[in-house]
């Protein structure tokens, strides 16, 4: 036979009343589970959040020295710098800053013909003039932005033509140096490729395998890694083989330009400018003032995207506390109208002995049984449903990057669609800590006990005489 | 047998009833030895449950003092009543009061709950006290299980287990049948005689309070001067024709139907 006791009989008080116990635990555990939910949504937004503000500080400070030591580079082209040429890694121009993203609504590749290169060659103070070819192969794709529909070219893979002339290559930055696999290319390198990480997985080839690009075979020489955003999809071969697949014969996109020494920079750009009014030039310095200008807008996006994940936070955390609210709210409720309801059984136990203090502690546990088993349901309810429940309450709370992660980051801040290019957010997964489920619990039965408080007061209160005549 | 359990002094209750006072007691002097059993009679609102409730130390009066097994239970601070009314008294009410759903033995062990005996111990005496009411194989069934007269039983058991210095009864055949009543007073003073339990029972049904040694009769709050002596009998009549008849009868032998 099952001996009787204080927990028995206050787990017997709770399931006598199925439906209620029922409905309590599913109120409460919603409770518990929004609890469990928004934190960890709030948790996982500011992770991206610093993670994106980390890597945008890092993408600058890593510019500016590229900027700064690749001193005596001046890049020709007919774009202008910010979109065409502007930042790339070592000191070439790799398409810009608008990957995709925020600002791109993918730069237009013009070509030019070469004839330029040797023009250029003539100046005085000129070390080496480098001829780039640079096409972006892809689909065309519709992306909504707050702007409107664009159609833009969603970029597969960059075919860039260098010179393959040892004299160059062994002096200038032209192609990656970190090689992961095989070798660069090297000068007299025919039907060769140089493929970065993500054009192998694109291709779904690798070193000394063959390639068809463009209707023509390519040996994989060597495979290359990078962390510059804008040249992830970039795969190097000789100019001439370049010209020929992307059918542009004569053409380049880009000259690089290098000048002697510092000095001699400014008569070199004045004498490029002269000789083609109609090329974009950007210097060291040029460079520089249009990344502080971008920094500058790009700094302020973040401040406007930080802003509005402070705002959704502290709407997040009034949801939290109305949660808060409504869950004692419901235990108190029901709790005082079980006290009611069971009045004349107060007066009973009180005639037959017990005090004030044993009939606290049993609606205060009875309370709390209700609140534990709240708990846990509802801490498995958020695990398991947190980030449904952080999307239903916080819509575009999330940090997403998807597939298109590599052309730039978005992260949606209540709908505020904000992509930094050249940075990219891991996508975060909402999961709670043990410690935030932990504290939750505690928190649940916490709520039961001032929940519970109360009532379980005026049932202790209760006159036995007044509890009896209530027949 | 001349031990003082329970001694009255003067008492008055006054209650203020939207601005009028009621006098619910007046000047109550009462002396029960260890082993009485006193019936208390009296009309509706002639204070009969207010005495009770004083006696059970459930309310406190205006003036006056009780003693109980000699302590002045009107000086014990109210948030320590409750330590006398589990260990010195024992109640039993009309409407039997059980929890519904605790089972016999466990409304039995309810008022131990908090005492010195171990579980086992607290079940064990409750099944000696359902096997002395004569309940001994009906002890794991609910209250809604049983008869309205076994349901009493249960709460008389329920009123000794802590084996109590004074029984009160509020009506305790109020809610019963002719038969039944019979039996719960048959039982109550079979505890009187043969434990030398100390009962005081309250009610208004004559027969049922004649059935008790003493017999006061309580009339606006008064105590009557003249105190009978009860007879230890009880006739049973059929509640249909008013004819005596026999406790194991099941017809009555006047009018033929079922009682």
């Amino acid at each position: 036979m099952k001996k009787l006791g204080v927990f028995t009989r206050a787990l017997r008080n709770v399931s006598r009343r199925k439906i209620r116990a029922l409905l309590v635990i599913i109120a409460l555990s919603l409770s518990v589970a929004i609890l469990t939910s928004i934190p960890t949504g709030i948790m996982a937004n500011q992770k991206a959040a610093e993670q994106l503000s980390a890597n945008y500080d890092s993408y600058l400070e890593n510019m500016q020295t590229q900027i700064t030591t690749a001193s005596t580079l001046l890049e020709v082209s007919l774009s202008p710098g910010f979109t065409a040429a502007g930042f790339g890694g070592r000191g070439r121009p790799e398409g810009g800053f608008g990957g995709g993203g925020f600002m791109g609504f993918m730069s237009s590749e013009s070509f030019f013909n070469e004839t330029a290169v040797s023009n250029i060659t003539t100046i005085d103070g000129v070390a080496a003039v480098i001829p780039v070819l640079e096409k972006s192969e892809g689909t065309n794709e519709t992306r909504s932005t707050q702007f409107g529909d664009f159609v833009f070219l969603r970029p597969e893979y960059t075919i860039v033509g260098v010179p393959l002339d040892n004299s160059i290559l062994s002096n200038y930055p032209v192609l990656p140096s970190d090689i992961i696999e095989g070798r660069t290319l090297g000068e007299g390198d025919n039907d060769a490729v140089l493929l970065s990480t993500n054009n192998t997985e694109y291709f779904g080839v690798g070193v000394n395998d063959q390639v068809n690009i463009l209707g023509k075979d390519f040996t994989v020489v060597g495979v290359y890694s990078t962390t510059v955003t804008q040249e992830m999809n970039h795969l190097y071969m000789s100019l001439p083989e370049a010209q020929t697949i992307t059918e542009t014969e004569g053409n380049i996109s880009r000259i690089d330009v290098y000048a002697e020494n510092e000095t001699a920079v400014d008569s070199v750009y004045a004498n490029i400018t002269a000789m083609y009014p109609e090329f974009y030039v950007n210097t060291a310095q040029s460079r520089l003032e249009s990344l502080t200008t971008m920094a500058e807008n790009q700094g302020s996006l973040l401040d406007n995207a930080e802003a509005g994940l402070v705002e959704t936070q502290s709407v997040a955390y009034m949801e939290i506390g109305i949660a808060v609210v409504a869950t004692s709210l419901i235990v108190l409720f029901t709790m005082l109208y079980t006290v009611r309801e069971r009045t004349q059984e107060i007066g009973v136990l009180k005639a037959i002995g017990f005090s004030n203090t044993n009939i606290m502690s049993q609606f205060m546990l009875e309370g709390m049984i209700l609140s534990i088993m709240a708990g846990l349901i509802g801490v498995v309810i958020g695990t398991v449903g947190a980030p449904i429940i952080t999307q239903l309450l916080l819509t575009g709370f999330a940090a997403n990057t998807g597939p298109q992660a590599n052309t730039g980051s978005q992260m949606a801040f209540r709908g505020r669609q904000i992509g930094i290019p050249g940075l990219t957010v891991q996508s975060t997964i909402a999961t709670p800590t043990v410690e935030l489920l932990l504290i939750v619990f505690a928190g649940a039965i916490l709520l039961g006990v001032l929940g519970s408080l109360y009532p379980s007061w005026r049932a202790s209160k209760t006159s036995p005489m007044e509890a009896l005549r209530r027949e | 047998m001349n031990e003082l359990t329970l001694k009255t002094e003067n008492l008055d209750k006054i209650y203020k009833l939207g601005g009028r006072q009621v006098r619910a007691l007046s000047d109550v002097t009462l002396d029960i030895q260890k082993g009485d059993f006193l019936s208390i009679m009296g009309p509706s609102g002639s204070g009969k449950s207010t005495l009770l409730n004083i006696l059970g130390c459930l309310d406190t009066p205006t003036h006056g003092t009780v003693f109980l097994d000699g302590v002045n239970v009107t000086k014990v601070p109210e948030k320590n009543l409750y330590k006398i009314r589990k260990n010195k008294i024992g109640f039993v009410f009309q409407t039997f009061n059980l929890m519904p759903w605790l089972n016999a033995i466990e409304n039995v062990e309810l008022p131990m709950e908090g005492t010195k005996l171990s579980k086992d111990e607290r079940q064990k005496r409750a099944h000696e006290l359902l096997e002395m009411v004569g309940l001994s194989k009906r002890i794991e069934h609910r209250p809604h299980k049983l008869s309205a007269g076994e349901q009493q039983r249960v709460a008389i058991a329920r009123a000794l287990a802590n084996n109590p210095a004074i029984v009160l009864a509020d009506e305790p055949t109020g809610n019963l049948d002719a038969k039944t009543k019979y039996e719960i007073v048959r039982l109550l003073s079979k505890l009187n005689a043969e434990q030398g339990t100390t009962i005081i029972m309250v009610t208004h049904d004559s027969q049922v309070a004649s059935r008790a040694g003493r017999m006061l009769s309580l009339n606006d709050g008064k105590l009557l001067k003249k105190e009978k002596k009860g007879s230890h009998v009880m006739n049973l009549i059929c509640s249909h024709c008013g004819k005596e008849i026999r406790a194991d009868d099941t017809f009555c032998p006047g009018c033929g139907k079922r009682i």
